[in-house]
């Protein structure tokens, strides 16, 4: 039996559209995904923590969902990003009943019912996209049940608005929902990299190990005082960079220090203002796999994978830095690099998963930079 | 751009520097129409930056043959020889060879090797030549990617048989066989076993000086990527296309979605890296593609290909992704990095980005291989067909659906055969081994309830896409199960009962999924009435206009969508769009100036008939609104075209060219009118339609389309004008057919209107093959009559082609063919101006001209064919229509007939236009370009029906010097190694001796069939007689094998069977070994005498670029 549902924006628009995973409530700010494959990945992608995510390719679930290890301790691998969907919910243009692909196991369905994500199909998402780009992210909700009188899929009307109902996550350190509860270690590699999990995406975890490093995950808020390590990754992850707790001034340390860090997307606006920059909210962030990025000082660039709404400001970049990429469209600030120490950060996500793989040679560089143990 | 700063400074002097752009010839199946994209979008990048191009292609009817004051055309054929001629004229500083095909490729890899491009300091701007080499080696190219860890078919090259079969041993059968440097696969093939090797090798070693043997990977998934790359080393992929047929058939006749759909985030990445990784390892500058096989159950993947140019797929990603592809390479090629290039599709972005789409698009290809006798429909390595459509869709089925709807053009499309009963094991077979109706079976099969599964064990198509067309059926089923259900017996009531109740939402269900009004009707009708239901178009079109409006009535219409390359990400002024059931909202939409607005609909997919000629009519039609302060909208499907380029007009639906398609569409935009008459037979056919629908036709009126359309009106005006016309009849039953040969005699030329199998167009020249025809392939009834007419030998064919303006003709061109009457016209060498007709013939023929446009009441432009004999004309046909031969007379003349004829439909009188065709400084030749060698089992000879893929047009100092050139250009050149002559006609025969003792001057040995050795004996020409294909020793088939002879002069008698086929196994050896092939006499004539007369001395001196139109 077919289930119904409707999209609430808070500006009072309301979009009514067939409703699969868990029939549940959910709300959020509301982002969109231009990436054509990689919804898996996307889904997990703990960044994308409190957002419902508009998918603008309208065929989403083609390929399934590959199976997931039950061990939890075990590596996760590829196709899941986290052991969780992390989105607040999910909107389509249509998904996939019906899954052959020789690495799934269900289809988008069930998986977002195991982990309780509503999603929306048949709405005109590209119309969505254009509203929630406009509209400079609102915030939206999920309702498991149709709206009143008789409305065709993905029909839009009026709807009287509760504004208390509306989750944003932008309002508070969303760290301690995200990040993991105690430390681990993994691999047994040559060297020692502390990975600050913000929202851990697993690739950068995969991707260390490929590089021969002992991974110790420490949550957000570890006393980095009491962590043995060669260098720091602060990872990506979901929210304001300025409500991150104590996080800004633990790293504030670090820099003082000469190991080397690196930081991603989340981590990079982290590590900025742990050194005096300033960040802001952008119109609508960057969510797609075609982000091209120039380094900057040469004619070189690079297609990237992008998920994030903040962005770091450049007349507030210190001396000793510099810009090292820049968005080649809207000449964002897409990664800084510190001119003596082995300092680097980038906005974009060189672990990919989704999306290209072409900077992966950052993690690789960040590895060379580490001493043996 | 420090390049772009060199060309410019290097060279003498201050004047612009030019920019040498080698074309791709005459469209032949595998290179067609998409290096007319390529290159005009090459030219305009080109030029905007300050540079002259100068452009070598014969090809005529492109849009990139168009001259300005700063591009330069030369007709010319694009080979070495005439390059370096045109070189050494107009000393350019730069060659770009991407954008002609393989052709330009093969060229330039020639120029330079001979050194030409060193001697005259010539700059190669794309990839080397040395990666061109490795790009197209196969032994230099696994070698290569070894070297950077790709993996290749495990893949052995040969020079002999022998070679060849010891490989296939080694690698294990099936085994599948390619040609090296061969265009669309030419060649290939897949071999089970050794005999099947045999069979393959041999015709592919006479093609290529090596073969290659390679694992068979049949089955696997078929994944291309589109490349491209800058001289900093910056490399995007614009996008990834996954084939609906796996691989093992070529990619040319696959059915191809952008982007891919059943690959994982992993799988799209791991070939998107190896494409990056092979085109950087290859130093690419400019475009390229890769084609992958991946493995359908695991990681595993192989490189099949890479083209280190643009080509097809690049064509087709470009209107795929909204990209502009040959624009950006053009840039590239100059030395801007893709950082400093903006997309000028969203004016914000870089081009140095991949495209996002929310949307998919499925490719299908037309075939048309009933238009070709004796050819196997089966579908392999070696691509067939001739032209392709591209639909655009937000779900697989709406996409598919609409694709193939634009390519049969059936209203019904993929349900059009929704009623026909094939018996099981006829359907399994079509499936395992796939035809150009693989699709319809696998629909059948799904209507019979064959599990997916099943239908997947045979045809290896992924399961995600057979479910996806299982969608298709059950909502099928659906409507069946409500139509057979209603009692009422009245069709209307019919249609009423069905839909009448039909909610917003049920609507939306079957639009969504692509289902067209028409289809809807015919479903209903279908299973309602069963067999007693007799399939009539005007009945189903009827139909569907009652269920247009009901379902309209609940307000269910499709949205506008645009394609913007950023999926809604960036706002776009793009005006790039589609129309679909998968929203809810038009897109923001740029709105046009306040000006007056006229839809064009475009000629839809190329095939036999209908090809590049009304592209360029289309986008002539375009510029000249444009000019002209009108608002253009262009309707097109075909992705090879330059009209359905972002800015050719105004505003550009890639659309069905479809009664339903064009009236959504014109109800969104209101315009002034709609042009119909510049796209051809296919918006031709629905002028009568849209204008009962209540739409405004600019240009001719319905009526004098109607008039001009209709067989027997037409011939009422005729015999009320008195003007002759050959004799015909339309019979319902062979009485009428016999007592109507009776009285006009044999030959007769019959065209059933329902054909059951072959070509549909037939010359009878006798009562038993009358029959026989008639019998085999025809149905003949009052529902199916057949039309018979008089088929007139002897007479010469002339065509006019000109423009009328309220009944009065204002510009015309009288073109001569160069064969006798009964070679189509399509097919036909024709010349402007007349050589050979008599002043008199032409008073007449322009005074029946005249008097036609005047009794059709014309307005617009037209073509009227002919027939003369002794000063006596009969008219043959007229079209209310711009015709192929627009652009040829056109350019020739130096009056741009497709800017007259649309001021004309703009409502303006331009006037009288005389141009007087015996004071032009040339003479220009039109010739036809075939495809034969991709059509094993033709046969390759001229005929009633059209079997050319493309034509060529040349310009010379006079007739003979033009039909060298053009000639030339469709790769037929005079004997070097020897001459074969078998000359059926006894009148054939005697008309060539005087030709054969020339040439026998020349020391060309003449080898002869028996009859015409004895023949040419007797007159005195020593010649070797050879014995027919049946005969032991040194036959006709072995004289060709062995490459003694490199030209085959065949003439067909209409007698023996014997003779019949021994001639059809000459001429298609001929053809498989590369000989010049000539089946008609007049031509063979003309062109002996042209070689003759035309001193090798000043052939080919002072070329003579093409003046610009007015």
């Amino acid at each position: 039996m077919e289930k119904f549902g409707s999209l609430i924006l808070n500006n009072g628009d309301v979009f009514s559209g067939r409703l699969i995973g868990a029939p549940v409530h959910s709300s959020g700010e509301m982002v969109f995904t231009t990436g054509m494959v990689g919804y898996s990945e996307t889904l997990t992608d703990p960044s994308y923590f409190g957002q419902i995510i508009i998918f603008a390719y309208p065929l989403i679930g083609n390929y399934g969902i590959p199976t997931l290890p039950e061990d939890p301790g075990a590596i996760i691998p590829a196709g899941f990003e986290s052991r969780s969907i992390h989105a607040a919910g999910a909107i389509l243009a249509m998904d996939s009943p019906e899954v052959y692909h020789w690495n799934s196991i269900e289809a988008l369905d069930l998986w977002l019912k195991k982990f309780g994500v509503p999603c929306l199909v048949g709405l005109d998402t590209r119309h969505l996209i254009q509203l929630t780009r406009d509209l400079k992210s609102p915030l939206g909700r999920i309702e498991p049940k149709e709206p009143e009188g008789n409305r065709r899929l993905g029909d839009s009307f009026s709807f009287e608005l509760d504004k208390e109902h509306f989750f944003d996550p932008g309002d508070f350190n969303v760290l301690p929902y995200i990040s993991s509860h105690s430390r681990k270690i993994y691999g047994k590699g040559k060297r020692r990299v502390a990975l600050i999990d913000c929202g851990v995406k697993w690739n950068i975890i995969r991707q260390l190990l490929a590089f021969d490093c002992e991974v110790e995950l420490i949550p957000w808020d570890t006393d980095l005082k009491t962590v043995d390590a060669s260098g720091w990754l602060i990872s990506n992850g979901p929210g304001d960079p300025e409500n991150t707790g104590n996080l800004i001034s633990q790293v504030k340390n670090l820099v003082d220090d000469v190991r080397p860090i690196l930081g991603i997307c989340l981590g990079h606006q982290i590590l900025c203002l742990a050194i005096g920059c300033k960040t802001q909210k952008m119109a609508f962030g960057h969510r797609s796999h075609n982000q091209p990025v120039q380094l900057c000082g040469t004619r070189k660039g690079f297609i990237t994978s992008q998920n994030h709404g903040y962005m770091v400001l450049e007349d507030s970049i210190p001396n000793e830095w510099d810009t090292w990429f820049i968005n080649a469209n809207d000449k964002t600030i897409e990664g800084i690099k510190h001119r003596s120490k082995p300092f680097f950060s980038c906005q974009f996500h060189p672990e990919a998963a989704g999306g290209p793989r072409d900077t992966d040679w950052i993690i690789s560089d960040f590895v060379a930079c580490l001493k043996d143990r | 751009m420090p390049l772009l700063e060199i060309l410019k400074s290097s060279g003498a002097g201050n004047a612009r520097k030019k920019i040498l752009i080698l074309g791709s010839g005459g469209l032949s199946i595998g290179q067609a129409g998409e290096f007319d994209y390529s290159g005009t979008q090459a030219i305009k990048s080109v030029v905007e930056q300050g540079l002259d191009a100068v452009v070598i292609n014969p090809n005529i009817a492109t849009v990139q043959t168009n001259p300005s004051p700063q591009v330069k055309v030369y007709l010319y054929p694009v080979t070495p020889e005439w390059v370096e001629k045109v070189i050494k004229q107009e000393r350019p500083q730069g060659i770009m060879a991407a954008f002609g095909g393989q052709t330009a490729l093969n060229c330039l890899v020639a120029l330079d090797k001979k050194g030409i491009l060193a001697e005259y300091g010539v700059e190669n701007l794309a990839t080397c030549v040395r990666s061109l080499e490795v790009s197209e080696d196969r032994d230099l190219f696994a070698a290569q990617m070894r070297k950077i860890a790709i993996p290749v078919p495990p893949s052995i090259a040969c020079n002999t048989i022998e070679e060849a079969r010891k490989a296939a041993e080694e690698i294990g059968y099936p085994v599948i066989i390619r040609a090296a440097y061969a265009l669309g696969g030419l060649g290939s093939g897949f071999a089970d076993n050794e005999d099947e090797l045999n069979k393959l090798a041999r015709p592919a070693l006479s093609l290529a000086p090596q073969i290659l043997v390679e694992k068979s990977l049949k089955g696997w998934k078929e994944v291309e990527y589109e490349v491209m790359r800058d001289r900093q080393g910056n490399t995007i992929t614009i996008c990834n296309m996954e084939n609906f047929d796996p691989l093992g058939i070529h990619t040319g006749d696959s059915i191809v979605v952008c982007p891919s759909q059943s690959l994982s985030d992993d799988e799209y990445q791991i070939l998107r890296n190896a494409s990056i990784k092979i085109i950087n390892s290859l130093d690419v500058v400019g475009e390229c593609n890769a084609q992958f096989a991946l493995s359908p159950d695991s990681l595993d993947f192989y490189v099949i290909e890479v083209n280190a140019r643009l080509s097809r797929s690049s064509a087709l990603a470009s209107k795929s992704t909204g990209y502009p592809i040959a624009y950006i390479a053009a840039k590239v090629m100059l030395g801007f990095d893709l950082l400093e290039i903006r997309n000028p599709v969203t004016g914000v972005t870089c081009a140095f980005t991949e495209p996002a789409l929310d949307y998919i698009t499925v490719k299908i290809p037309r075939w048309d291989l009933t238009k070709f006798q004796g050819v196997s429909r089966s579908l392999g390595s070696t691509m067939k067909s001739v032209g392709e459509v591209m639909a655009i869709g937000r779900n697989f089925p709406e996409a598919l659906q609409k694709a193939v709807r634009m390519v049969t053009e059936l209203g019904s499309g993929l349900s059009h055969e929704f009623t026909t009963q094939h018996s099981l094991e006829q359907l399994w077979g079509a499936i395992q081994n796939p035809t150009d109706t693989r699709l319809f079976s696998v629909m059948a099969c799904l209507r019979r309830g064959i599990a997916i599964n099943e239908i997947h064990e045979k045809s290896r198509i992924d399961k995600w896409f057979l479910n996806q067309l299982k969608v298709i059926v059950d909502l099928e089923n659906l409507l069946v199960k409500e139509s057979e259900s209603s009692a009422v017996a009245n069709i209307d009531d019919v249609v009423h009962y069905v839909f009448d109740h039909y909610t917003a939402e049920k609507w939306l269900r079957f639009k969504l999924l692509g289902f067209s009004d028409e289809q809807l009707a015919s479903i209903c009708l279908a299973s309602r009435f069963k067999e007693a239901f007799s399939w009539s178009d005007a009945l189903i079109k009827k139909a569907s206009l009652v269920i247009r409006a009901l379902r309209k009535d609940k307000g269910v219409t499709p949205v506008v969508k645009k394609i913007d390359t950023t999926a809604g990400e960036y706002p776009s002024p793009s005006n790039y769009l589609y129309l679909t059931y998968g929203g809810t909202v038009h897109d923001e939409l740029t709105p046009l100036p306040p000006k007056p607005t006229a839809i064009i609909l475009g000629c839809g997919p190329y095939r036999i008939g209908t090809s590049v000629e009304f592209d360029w009519c289309a986008v002539g039609a375009s510029q000249t609104l444009r000019k002209n302060s009108w608002n253009s909208v262009i309707i097109n499907c075909n992705p090879e075209t330059v009209s359905t380029d972002y800015n050719t007009s105004d505003k550009l639906y890639f659309e069905e060219i479809s009664l339903e398609r064009v009236l959504d569409i014109y109800e969104l935009e209101s315009p002034q009118g709609i042009i119909a008459s510049m796209g051809g037979q296919t918006p031709n056919k629905l002028v009568i339609s849209l204008a009962e629908a209540g739409v405004k036709l600019l240009g001719h009126s319905p009526a004098s389309v109607d008039g001009a359309e209709d067989r027997n009106k037409f011939s009422a005006l005729l015999d009320q004008l008195g003007i002759s016309q050959p004799r015909w009849i339309n019979a319902v039953n062979k009485d009428e057919i016999e007592d109507f040969t009776n009285l006009v005699g044999f030959p007769v030329l019959v065209r059933p209107s329902y054909v059951l199998s072959g070509a549909a167009m037939r010359v009878a020249y006798d009562k038993v093959s009358l029959a026989n025809f008639l019998d085999a392939a025809a149905k003949i009834s009052s529902d199916h009559p057949v039309v018979i007419s008089e088929f007139v030998e002897g007479a010469r064919e002339i065509e006019l082609d000109g423009v009328a303006h309220n009944g009065k003709i204002i510009c015309s061109v009288v073109g001569e063919h160069v064969e006798n009457a009964g070679v189509h016209s399509g097919d036909a060498t024709v010349v402007v101006p007349a050589q050979k007709l008599y002043v008199e013939t032409v008073r007449q023929l322009k005074k029946a001209a005249s008097a036609i446009v005047k009794g059709l009441d014309l307005n617009g432009p037209f073509n009227m064919q002919f027939l003369a004999r002794s000063n006596h004309i009969m008219v043959i046909e007229c079209n209310a229509r711009a015709a192929r031969t627009f652009p040829f007379v056109s350019k020739v003349t130096g009056l741009d007939f497709a800017s007259v004829a649309t001021q004309v439909m703009m409502g303006r009188s331009p006037g009288i236009i005389s141009r007087k065709e015996d004071e032009l400084p040339h003479v220009g030749v039109k010739a036809a370009m075939f495809s034969f060698t991709r059509l094993p089992g033709v046969d390759p000879i001229l005929g009633v029906e059209m079997a050319s893929t493309g034509e060529v047009g040349c310009i010379g100092q006079n007739f003979e010097e033009a039909l060298l050139l053009a000639l030339e250009s469709t790769h037929i050149v005079g004997p070097k190694k020897g001459l074969l002559v078998s000359a059926g006609p006894e009148a054939a025969k005697l008309k060539f001796v005087p030709v054969a003792k020339s040439l026998q001057k020349n020391n060309v040995p003449i080898y002869a069939t028996p009859g015409t050795a004895a023949f040419f004996e007797e007159h005195g020409v020593a010649v070797v007689s050879v014995g027919w294909p049946d005969e032991p020793g040194l036959n006709v088939m072995e004289l060709i094998r062995s490459g003694k002879v490199d030209f085959v002069i065949n003439i067909p008698k209409n007698s023996k069977r014997r003779e019949l086929t021994a001639g059809m196994q000459i001429r298609q050896t001929a053809i498989n070994y590369g000989c010049s092939l000539m089946t008609n006499m007049e031509k063979v004539l003309s062109f002996f005498s042209a070689l003759e007369n035309t001193s090798a001395k000043h052939y080919g001196e002072g070329l003579i670029s093409l003046p610009p139109m007015i």
